[in-house]
């Protein structure tokens, strides 16, 4: 499968990088950190753990995603080691989703590995695992699957610095659909809370991964949502790819 | 015998600079490679040789013309099937090993778990990178890259090589071996395309050149079209005599260590110097004809242009 | 004799389409999706999306310079929060909110005003509600909205005559206080039974009155603290005479042959008291709002 190859191919290069480790240590010293701020506050300790713990394994996730999409596709581009790939028969879009699966793989395993470091944690606090919070740390990861995708898309056209800006703005926006929401309550009807309610539907609404709140406080949740959810994330992701690919598709490497 | 690489009527402007302006880099180029040929593709540095050959090679996209590769349009899978490509200067994944590297591009041809083994093991050999098999391509010289690079170009067994300035940056011995490489292709009937401007390399070894300057072919067909056998003048290297004795035969480009080095322009002059060398029991050294190169012709286009 | 030349470049033409057309699809897709996400309630701890409040001083310090764009953004964000009913328990961290919003600009006044609206009518909470007006006014002396507010509520939903008064004085010599403030400081006072104030104060008022109608209220005013100070006195002076004599006076005037008073006090308009000898009560001759 030629687009195994590549994707086998980016894991190597990724792992490499050392980026990802340094993010790798923070998380992981914030998480085990948690444990000291736990004896600082006054009644339920486990809920900093928890908190702290999720916020981690989220913050340094996009980090992590966002760091190494930037580079992915310049650095072939810069390093001109492109030229070789694309003259072998492999279509534009299979180069990018090879990049995207390595990466994916890459955010993967490091998320397991943080979430491994979390829950030994916790144990070590509650003496049992606390299965539930795999549910956020999924969807988390379902997250950092759509912020890499982003990442990618301007890599393919962006340099590092400005790739990493669009890419931050857009998990910012992502996070803060609500207030577009509030606002469009306000507005009077017409054309503009129309357009308005369209450009609503349209950006990112990252909270639909977050479920952090609920399995920190044990408050149910809606079985519908984690399937909408999820198909929000893929169709996103597919969509912002489809960009990417349609990018890269007519690019001349000079 | 069909055409290898059939180039027409290449187009391609590129737009740079904060307010664009439109640059024509390649102003209409047409040319046809035969199939087992060595074709030579030359030019001075920014004639377009490269832009060319990505637009073979799909890198660029041209902005009118047609490219066919052994009867296909080249933008197909099955054309791109037939190539290998060795870059200008070596851009390779500096994390991987030579034998990684050429794993991957093999898995790239979906070549299978025993044919991949055999194939690089042979390549590597071809190359003469056996011992470094294992060793990280940062590690490597110029010259390895240069070899595995190449290696890389053959590991489709392509039937269409294209090389981009194969032989800059090699020493003399790494150019012979190169230069063994590529007849050897021929002679297993693969058509080699390469665009260079080291002259005396081509004159070695292409069966048919074309001469691209400012965008344009200038000049296209057999070596032996294009360069007459004409000789141009002698050049002889003679000891034991002293110049003076020499004078009025033929020019004197040198006098080293009992040596005289004369350009002799005219034939019976050339037999004039043997006589007064027998005469004078004096001894020649050398003696070179020198018929129109390459160099020649290529020179007296591009000041023309 | 070659290869279909047309079919191959149709099929990167097509190529594209398909991939615009993925595009839409994918995009029409996500869309649906949110739509279908935003019909699900998510169950919201309450005040969950503020579980951190961080200090205002930290903020200030940390939003480098741009705290007034923060107090704005942070202001905007709390009138929705607590405008949201739904969030039952959203007065939780009220006080601490507008602490933050004070903190990064203190000279932003409607914040103090709503939130102090807020603690007031919608978390029944008065000692917040003055108290964060009494941050505005700590941070903005020179502002008499802030006690004259406060002064009202004091007064409205405490019945603190006393501690309205204390807010009115303040607010009174404030540029820009209206006229009448004045007159709610005498007003309070004289429900504290400060009797020498509120009649200073309403002479006061009586003499810088620009108008006739002013000049009514504060005479009004004047024979209904003269007529409550002139009632006091009478009844306490029976009182004295009832412990002495055993038995209450026939009339005002024997209080003075008693030797109790040395003189009858009359109202303000000069008429005498009115005296109810079989109850001893006595009272102004005229109500003081209906002269």
């Amino acid at each position: 499968m030629k687009v195994g190859t590549i994707a086998l191919n980016t894991f190597k290069e990724a792992k490499r990088d050392r980026v990802l480790y340094l993010l790798f240590f923070f998380a992981a010293v914030c998480i085990v950190f948690s444990r000291v701020l736990a004896i600082l506050t006054v009644g339920d300790r486990v809920k900093i753990i928890k908190d702290v713990g999720l916020a981690s394994i989220s913050l340094f996730g996009v980090l992590m995603a966002i760091l190494m999409g930037t580079g992915l596709v310049y650095k072939e581009i810069d390093k001109k080691t492109i030229f070789t790939l694309l003259s072998k028969p492999i279509h534009r879009a299979q180069f990018i989703l090879g990049k995207y699966l390595g990466l994916a793989l890459t955010l993967f395993i490091m998320t397991v590995l943080m979430a491994t470091i979390f829950l030994a944690v916790l144990f070590f606090h509650t003496f049992r695992v606390e299965w539930p919070m795999l549910t956020a740390i999924l969807f988390i990861f379902l997250e950092l699957m759509l912020i890499t995708a982003v990442a990618i898309l301007f890599s393919t056209f962006s340099t590092p610095i400005l790739s990493s800006i669009f890419s931050l703005s857009f998990y910012l926006i992502g996070h803060l659909s609500w207030g577009l929401e509030t606002l469009i309550k306000k507005m009077k009807p017409g054309t503009g809370q129309t357009l308005a309610r369209a450009l609503y539907t349209f950006l990112p609404d990252l909270e639909n991964f977050n479920f952090k709140t609920e399995v920190v406080h044990g408050l149910p949740i809606p079985p519908k949502i984690f399937v909408y959810s999820t198909l929000y994330g893929i169709l996103y992701a597919a969509f912002v790819l489809g960009l990417a690919v349609w990018v890269f598709r007519k690019r001349d490497f000079i | 015998m069909g055409n290898a690489l059939k180039i027409e009527g290449l187009h391609k402007s590129f737009s740079t600079g904060f307010i664009p302006k439109k640059k024509e880099i390649l102003k209409g180029i047409s040319l046809a490679v035969e199939e087992g040929e060595i074709f030579g593709y030359l030019g001075p540095n920014g004639a377009g040789k490269t832009t060319t050959i990505k637009c073979v090679l799909s890198l660029i996209f041209p902005d009118r013309g047609t490219v066919e590769i052994f009867g296909r349009p080249h933008l197909s899978s099955k054309a791109k099937e037939k190539v290998g490509f060795l870059p200008e200067n070596p851009y390779f994944y500096d994390y991987l090993s030579a034998r990684e590297f050429l794993s991957f591009y093999a898995d790239l041809f979906l070549l299978n778990k025993a044919e991949k083994e055999v194939r690089i093991a042979s390549l590597l050999k071809l190359v003469g990178l056996e011992k470094a098999a294992g060793l990280h391509l940062r590690k490597f010289s110029r010259g390895m890259l240069q070899r595995v690079g190449l290696a890389q170009a053959l590991i489709n067994d392509p039937s269409l090589v294209i090389l981009d300035e194969p032989l800059g940056g090699l020493d003399p011995i790494g150019r012979k071996e190169i230069r063994d490489i590529i007849v050897r292709f021929k002679r297993e009937g693969k058509t080699v395309f390469l665009s260079s401007h080291i002259l005396q390399d081509i004159e070695m070894i292409c069966d048919r050149v074309a001469i691209i300057v400012g965008g344009r072919i200038i000049n296209q067909g057999t070596l032996h079209d294009l360069i007459s056998e004409k000789v141009l003048f002698t050049e002889v290297t003679v000891s034991g005599l002293a110049p003076a004795e020499l004078a009025g035969l033929g020019e004197s480009l040198s006098v080293h260590g009992g040596k005289v080095l004369l350009k002799v322009y005219d034939e019976d002059r050339v037999g004039r110097v043997l006589d007064l060398v027998r005469d004078k029991k004096a001894k020649i050294e050398s003696l070179i004809p020198r018929t129109e190169t390459l160099e020649d012709i290529f020179v007296d286009m591009v000041r023309r242009t | 004799m070659g290869f279909p030349k047309e079919g191959f470049y149709l099929k990167r033409v097509s190529g594209g389409f398909a991939l615009a057309l993925f595009l839409v699809a994918a995009c029409a897709g996500f869309m649906g999706l949110k739509l279908e996400t935003d019909k699900i309630l998510r169950a919201k701890i309450p005040g969950s999306s503020i579980i951190y409040v961080p200090s205002g001083k930290f903020l200030k310090y940390a939003t480098f310079g741009y705290s007034a764009l923060a107090a704005d953004m942070i202001y905007l964000w709390a009138i929705q929060y607590y405008s949201t009913y739904e969030i039952a328990d959203r007065f939780t961290y009220l006080d601490h909110i507008f602490a933050i919003i004070a903190e990064l600009d203190p000279r932003y006044t409607d914040p103090y005003e709503i939130g102090s609206m807020i603690a007031g009518q919608e978390a029944r909470d008065i000692p917040l509600a003055l108290r964060i007006l009494d941050r505005g006014f700590a941070k903005n002396p020179d502002m008499w909205l802030f006690p004259f507010e406060a002064g009202h509520i004091a007064q409205r939903q405490l019945k603190d005559f006393d501690l309205a008064r204390k807010y009115y004085e303040k607010a009174m010599v404030l540029p820009g206080a209206p006229d009448f403030t004045k007159r709610l400081y005498a007003n309070a006072a004289f429900k504290v039974t400060d009797f020498k104030t509120s009649w200073e104060t309403w002479i006061e008022v009586y003499n810088t009155a620009t108008d006739d109608r002013v000049k009514k209220i504060a005479s009004n005013h004047l024979y209904q603290v003269k007529a409550e100070m002139d009632v006091d006195a009478l009844k306490e002076a029976v009182a004295k005479f009832k412990e002495k004599y055993k038995r209450l006076p026939e009339e005002l005037s024997r209080l003075v042959t008693a030797g109790i008073l040395t003189s009858l006090p009359r109202d303000l308009d000069d008429k005498d008291y009115v005296y109810d000898a079989a109850t001893g009560y006595v009272k102004p001759p005229t109500m003081w709002w209906k002269r």
